[in-house]
């Protein structure tokens, strides 16, 4: 019966699935490396045969997987164009931008080959931990958020996901950010990139 | 909020009675008599008060609910008011738009005239009128008077929409026309100091379309009565005699007014503006191209409707110019009836800037430099002589400078006010916090100068005339205010007696008074001017220099503002004498050190700047600081685009393209009130954002596009906006920017799906018309081509319909190019949702299509292409005959068959119908058989050449056709055969490698998605991305070949790095095997790098939007490989610029390719 309803799925929906659900490893991932929390809030598990941490505190968890799985419908439409893990400091500066640009081909109507798609994703998560030397130490006093990047803004009184989304405080930078890319892959149909943005040394602030 | 809810029961009675009171005034059509009538209204009551009670009395009503009664009421009360509006309303049949229409009004309150009179009125001019407010169906709110509680709650009681004063009406009704409400806002409103959310409570987004729609359907009806009266005059009846008694006599009426308003208008021009003449309007009119054509006419319209019956009129009339070129009369008085802020008015930029001083002042020099490109150019090359021939040269310098030059004007127009107190300003509101802009001498005297606001001029000086500016006029007089003259001292005698000749002269042809300063340098002539006015000149000699600056307050130097003089004072200066005592080093350090250098010449009078060197400018843009306030994110689009049109039309004013695009944002501080001046921006911060695209534009639509995209980096709240501004830099000369290529292939950078799918349809349609076009020419060859292929017993249709048929291209246009006419490397380029959507555009054969042509590439051996260009060249030397026996060969038999098939259909048809629809079918059939074979007959696609072959000429039909690399492969005096073969405009050149440059710029209009870098000569870099197309990919096999190690290597390393198409890889296994010196050969070094160059800017092209990471850990590798090798230094250093402005596209930001942790 459920393999019946998988096949049933448009290519999208499988792969904003599968996607959605990496988001929010990844994410998990990200908040893990960048130490925001004590590594004693993260306990390890394995997904797509990858060694990830997990967050443990319920609200930490919560909040991560209900920004992402809130993300589902939009990236099924292809309406999403980047994810965004923020890090900011008390002025609500960004001082570390974590971006996942992702793509899905709308027009993409085989099958999703869910193991290919797994195994480019995986590279994520092992890429992520070993990348830590792009990054930039946070100081003290560190907040952070998900970010959705929309390509058209959904319409809030249409449909009740929207509601959730809320325009963000955080500032911008005035200058152009410098990026570094950590990992890139393209598999049909999805075209997933992972880099990191850092403030250009021109940005007043930094 | 009960804003629906019920007021008494006696509304339907009291329509009844207002169905009365229409009806027993009939004749009161023109509406302008104003009445004042018994007022016995109640007025409309808002509260619910009655809810309770009226809820009682209907539950035994047949309604269920309240809500049903009231729907019901409405409806009633809606059909009552369209009978009584379609039995009264006569005027509206004779000016086609009534004047009220869209305009639904909610009367609250006690008002003059009743309710029921604006009832009236709504009614007789098509307007609505609702007995209950609704958010929905009203559109304005009329009272007189409100009670405190409502104006403290604004929103909630009015929803937004404009609360408006009866007058409106009264007066719209006069005018006979929509007149702008803002003037009529309720004083309550317009007094309080809260402007924010007044405006944005005024202008509820509804409210704009309604507005806009009912001016420009006002205004357009008017323009045949307008000509009927003119030309026509009493003829009129008979022209419109068909269209009923009582439209004729008001068209005749009415047009009779017009008539005579007009002869009025052009009366008053003839009196107030003797000075301006046909001539020099029109010239004018060419320089301002900023204004279309259509927007004036139809505001003239508008002006000769609205002026006469203005009250003002005589003060209005002022301004009307010429009733042909001026086209403000109504905006300029706009000052009371003319939208102000971003919000009110659609047109806001455009009049922001036909209006703005400093606008005007800034884009003289443009339009100054185009008007005498040659004198300039003369100017500068004798300047430059100078230079070279002596500087020692003892020169003077005049400056001459108009004085008070607005006002001047004004007087120069009104003699009468030679001596009295005149300003110039935008508005004449003298409570207004506009800026007087400038004073003439006496009204100096009372202490008015420039940057005060009115209400303080005012107070200072009573009876001081203030006028509007008057641009025209000011071109006209001089066309700018001041001016540089370079006197050699050893040709001319006294310097002085030359300034006094020039002033003197200018005082006589323009009637306007001017100063003059004479120094030695530009500074101190300028400064001389200062202390010359009024009307007066002043000479520095050299020697005099020091002791005239040293008293001279340091605010007097050019180039010290505010921010400057405030840090100066802080160190206790305040005279040019006490500057000169800081050194050099101490004024570099605190102010830097261009700042502190300017500040240490200046001080002691030296200058260095020559006269008549006119600066390139280096940006171009436009910025709007006053007015600007937005509601939402549409009316800060709308903002955009307005601004983006002004922007590009000063770059095609100036004639450049620019490729930085920097968008400046004034957001209002958090703590920040409403500014002092009205409209005006206040206490902002200034952020702005940029953006460089790798090709220079002044196409509008890339530009919105940009603007757009740096919008969006700005994540601030529209209603914060107090000021946008968009400027461009790094400015190309537009000529040397191919137009259509270039346009084209910028589009392809910025990826919105939508419109780049438009672009390709268009350009495919190009494509198309090319071809068709090159039909046309082979026409009477390609009619024998048909009739050979006849005999050789192939029914050709393909010859016929193409060669014969010149309408061809016309029913093309708004077709798909057949699949094969597409190009695989513009397809494979495309972004996938792209690509979808032609797909989709095919019907799924795209997907198809390609598939098998990918396929067939690959298996592709080397033969099948030696045999198709033997093929190809075989035709192209044995004549055209050879082609007919050629294609049987390569036609598969089932096509032939559906050909034949096809044909047999055309010609039954063809017996039927006409000759020319026969043709539009057989092309139409055609185009199926081109689907059918490809899809069917896949052989066929073989490789580039061999598709072109395909196509239904076995010719390409014209250049765009040919895969310019294969052409390039062949044997020289192959391609110029082929050259000369097809059909193209101009000759190539045979005997240099530019000769392919028609054919590439030929190629690239047709194909247009092939991106390459500006301007560069390099076939290789024009060629797109072919490099990395095919498998092994080009480059592989022409980097084999080529006569350079380094290259060689490369190309070995491709397969050694497991052939996988990843240029990481490759390098990877360079650095890994080759530890030895790269540049062991610097034999063809320049080409060496321009191959690796294109390389590298392809894949880049190729990579960045999907694969970041391999771009970024590719130049990582090239790093490590500029450390060993000048030549990939080189290469690096050429492509980086490109890296990193695509990474800007792509992701808005530029690449980190050092780390500091490393």
């Amino acid at each position: 019966m459920v393999m019946e309803r998988r096949e049933n799925q448009s290519p999208q929906n499988e792969t904003a699935r599968i996607l959605v659900e990496f988001l929010e490893v990844a994410i998990t991932s990200i908040v893990f490396l960048k130490g925001i929390y004590p590594s004693g809030a993260f306990e390890r598990r394995r997904y797509m045969n990858a060694v990830v941490q997990r967050a443990r505190h319920p609200q930490l968890r919560d909040y991560i997987h209900s920004a992402v799985s809130g993300l589902l419908p939009f990236i099924q439409k292809g309406l999403v164009e980047r994810v965004a893990v923020i890090f900011f400091n008390v002025d609500n500066i960004p001082i570390e931008r974590f971006i996942f640009k992702l793509a899905v081909n709308q027009s993409y109507d085989s099958k999703v080959e869910e193991a290919a798609l797994e195994f480019s994703l995986r590279s994520f998560l092992i890429k992520l931990p070993v990348s830590e030397t792009l990054t930039k130490a946070l100081p003290r006093d560190c907040r952070w958020e998900i970010t959705a990047y929309f390509h058209s803004l959904p319409d809030a009184s249409r449909s009740k996901d929207a509601e959730v989304w809320i325009p963000t405080d955080t500032k911008q930078w005035q200058t152009p950010p410098v990026i570094s890319p950590i990992k890139s892959m393209t598999t049909e149909p999805l075209c997933l990139q992972l880099y990191l943005e850092h403030p250009s040394s021109s940005e007043p602030n930094s | 909020m009960s804003l629906n809810s019920s007021r008494s029961a006696n509304s339907g009675e009291r329509s009844k009675r207002s169905l009365n009171s229409t009806s027993s005034n009939p004749s009161n059509n023109s509406g302008k008599k104003r009445k004042t009538g018994n007022q016995k209204t109640l007025g409309m009551a808002w509260g619910s008060n009655s809810r309770s009670s009226s809820r009682s009395s209907f539950r035994n009503s047949p309604f269920s609910d309240f809500g049903s009664y009231m729907v019901e009421k409405n409806r009633k009360l809606q059909n009552q008011f369209d009978a009584g509006a379609s039995s009264s309303s006569h005027s509206a049949l004779s000016s086609g738009k009534p004047i009220f229409h869209g305009v639904s009004v909610f009367v609250d309150g006690f008002t003059i005239p009743s309710s029921q009179e604006l009832r009236g009125y709504m009614m007789r001019h098509g307007g609505h009128f609702e007995n209950y407010f609704s958010r929905h169906r009203v559109t304005h709110i009329i009272c007189s008077n409100l009670p405190d509680s409502k104006i403290k709650n604004l929103r909630s009681f009015s929803g937004g929409l404009p609360v408006v004063k009866p007058t409106w009406v009264l007066d719209s009704v006069a005018a006979n026309k929509l007149l702008s409400w803002i003037p009529y806002q309720l004083d309550q409103l317009a007094n309080e100091t809260r402007n924010q959310p007044k405006l944005s409570a005024f202008f509820a987004l509804k409210s704009i379309p309604v507005f806009e729609d009912a001016v420009t359907h006002t205004t357009y009806p008017l323009v045949p009565e307008t000509e009927d009266s003119v030309f026509k005059g009493g003829t009129s009846k008979d022209a419109v005699s068909s269209e009923g008694g009582q439209y004729l006599e008001y068209t005749r009426q009415s047009s009779g007014e017009i008539d005579d308003h007009q002869c009025e208008n052009t009366n008053e021009t003839i009196i107030e503006k003797p000075f301006s003449n046909d001539e020099k309007s029109s010239e004018i009119k060419m320089e301002e191209q900023s204004f279309s054509n259509q927007e004036e006419e139809c505001s003239i319209k508008n002006e000769l409707q609205s002026s006469p019956h203005r009250p003002s009129a005589s003060v209005s009339s002022y301004y009307l110019d010429n009733a042909r070129k001026e086209s403000s009369s109504t905006t300029v008085v706009g000052c009371s009836n003319k939208g102000h802020s971003t919000l009110e008015d659609p047109n806001f930029v455009e009049n922001y800037f036909k209006y703005s001083r400093l606008h005007f002042i800034g884009t003289w020099r443009n339009r100054y430099q185009k008007r005498f490109p040659r004198l300039s150019n003369e100017f500068k090359h004798t300047s430059s002589d100078l230079n070279a021939s002596g500087v020692s040269q003892k020169n003077v310098i005049i400056h001459m400078d108009m004085d008070c030059f607005f006002v001047s004007v004004v007087i120069r127009n009104n003699p009468e006010l030679q001596d009295k107190p005149v300003a110039v300003c935008h508005s004449n509101n003298p409570k207004g916090t506009a800026e007087i802009s400038s004073a003439n001498y006496p009204a100096r005297d009372y202490g008015v100068k420039a940057g005060i606001f009115v209400r303080d001029a005012k107070a200072l000086c009573p009876h001081l005339v203030i006028f509007p500016y008057n641009f025209e006029a000011y071109e006209e007089a001089v066309s700018c205010d001041e001016a540089f003259l370079e006197v050699m001292d050893s040709k001319e005698g006294d310097p002085e007696l030359l300034a006094s000749i020039i002033r003197k002269e200018i005082f006589e042809t323009t009637g306007c008074t001017a100063s003059a300063g004479i120094a030695g340098n530009l500074l101190m002539a300028r400064l001389a001017t200062r202390s010359a006015k009024p009307n007066g000149q002043c000479y520095i000699p050299v020697d005099k220099v020091d002791d005239y600056l040293h008293q001279l307050p340091i605010k007097a130097l050019p180039g010290i503002g505010h921010v400057l003089e405030e840090k100066l004072r802080r160190r206790k200066v305040h005279t040019c004498g006490q500057l000169r005592m800081i050194s050099k080093e101490s004024l570099q350090r605190d102010f830097g050190t261009k700042t502190g250098d300017m500040l240490w010449n200046y001080c002691r009078g030296v200058d260095n700047r020559v006269v008549g060197v006119i600066q390139e400018s280096k940006s171009i843009g436009a910025e709007v600081n006053w007015g600007v306030r937005f509601n939402d994110l549409k009316d800060s689009r709308h903002f955009l685009v307005n601004l983006c049109k002004e922007v590009t039309l000063r770059l095609k004013g100036c004639g450049v393209q620019g490729r930085t695009f920097t968008l400046k944002m004034k957001k209002r501080r958090k703590d920040a009130g409403e500014p002092a001046k009205y409209m005006g921006c206040g206490d902002c911060e200034n952020l702005s954002h940029s953006m460089t695209v790798p090709l220079a534009t002044d196409d509008v639509d890339v530009i919105q596009r940009i603007a757009t995209q740096l919008f969006g980096f700005f994540h601030i709240d529209v209603k914060d906006i107090r000021g946008i501004g968009l400027q461009v830099s790094r400015l190309e000369n537009a000529d040397t920017a191919k137009q259509g290529h270039q346009r084209i292939s910028i589009r392809s950078w910025l990826t919105s799906a939508p419109a780049t799918n438009e672009e390709l349809c268009k350009t495919s349609c190009l494509v198309r018309k090319e071809r068709a076009v090159a039909d046309g020419e082979k026409q009477s060859t390609d009619i024998s081509l048909g009739q050979l292929s006849n005999d050789s017993k192939r029914p050709s249709l393909q010859m016929s319909p193409s060669s014969s048929n010149n309408e061809a291209p016309l029913n093309q246009v708004s077709e798909l190019p057949a699949l094969c006419d597409l190009d695989m490397g513009v397809l494979e380029s495309l972004p996938p949702e792209l690509l979808s959507e032609i797909n989709d555009m095919y019907a799924g054969k795209l997907s198809d299509f390609i598939r098998k042509r990918k396929g067939k590439n690959e298996n592709v051996s080397g033969t099948m292409c030696t045999t198709s260009y033997e093929i190809y060249e075989g035709a192209i030397n044995n004549g055209k005959q050879l082609h007919c026996s050629i294609v049987p060969i390569r036609k598969t038999p089932v096509e032939n068959k559906v050909e034949k098939t096809l044909d047999r259909e055309i010609a039954t048809e063809n017996s039927l119908l006409q000759s020319s629809e026969v043709e539009k079918v057989k092309q139409y059939k055609i185009d199926e058989i081109q689907e059918v074979s490809v899809s069917g007959a896949v052989s066929l696609n073989v490789v580039d050449p061999a598709s072109a072959l395909e196509k239904s000429d076995l010719m390409p039909s014209s250049l765009s056709q040919v895969d310019i690399s294969v052409l390039q492969q062949l044997p020289k005096e192959m391609w110029v055969d082929i050259l000369e073969q097809l059909p193209v405009h101009r000759k190539p050149e045979h005997s240099s490698s530019a000769a392919l440059d028609p054919l590439i710029a030929n190629a690239q209009e047709s194909l247009c998605f092939k991106h390459t870098e500006n301007n560069s000569k390099s076939v290789d870099s024009v060629l797109g991305n072919n490099l990395w197309i095919g498998n092994p990919p080009q480059w592989v096999d022409k980097f084999k070949v080529s006569n350079c190690l380094l290259l060689n290597i490369l190309a070995e390393m491709y397969y050694r790095s497991g052939s996988t198409g990843c240029l990481s890889s490759i390098l990877q296994c360079t650095l890994s095997k080759f530890l030895l010196p790269l540049d062991a050969s610097s034999d063809g070094w320049d080409e060496t790098i321009s191959s690796l160059c294109d390389l590298l800017k392809q894949y880049i092209k190729i990579k960045i939007e999907s694969d970041i990471e391999e771009i970024y850990v590719c130049f990582r590798l090239l790093k490590r490989f500029t450390m060993k090798s000048k030549l990939f230094l080189e290469a690096y250093n050429v492509v980086f610029p490109y890296l990193q402005a695509s990474a800007g596209e792509n992701y808005g930001g530029s690449l980190q390719l050092s780390h500091a942790k490393e």
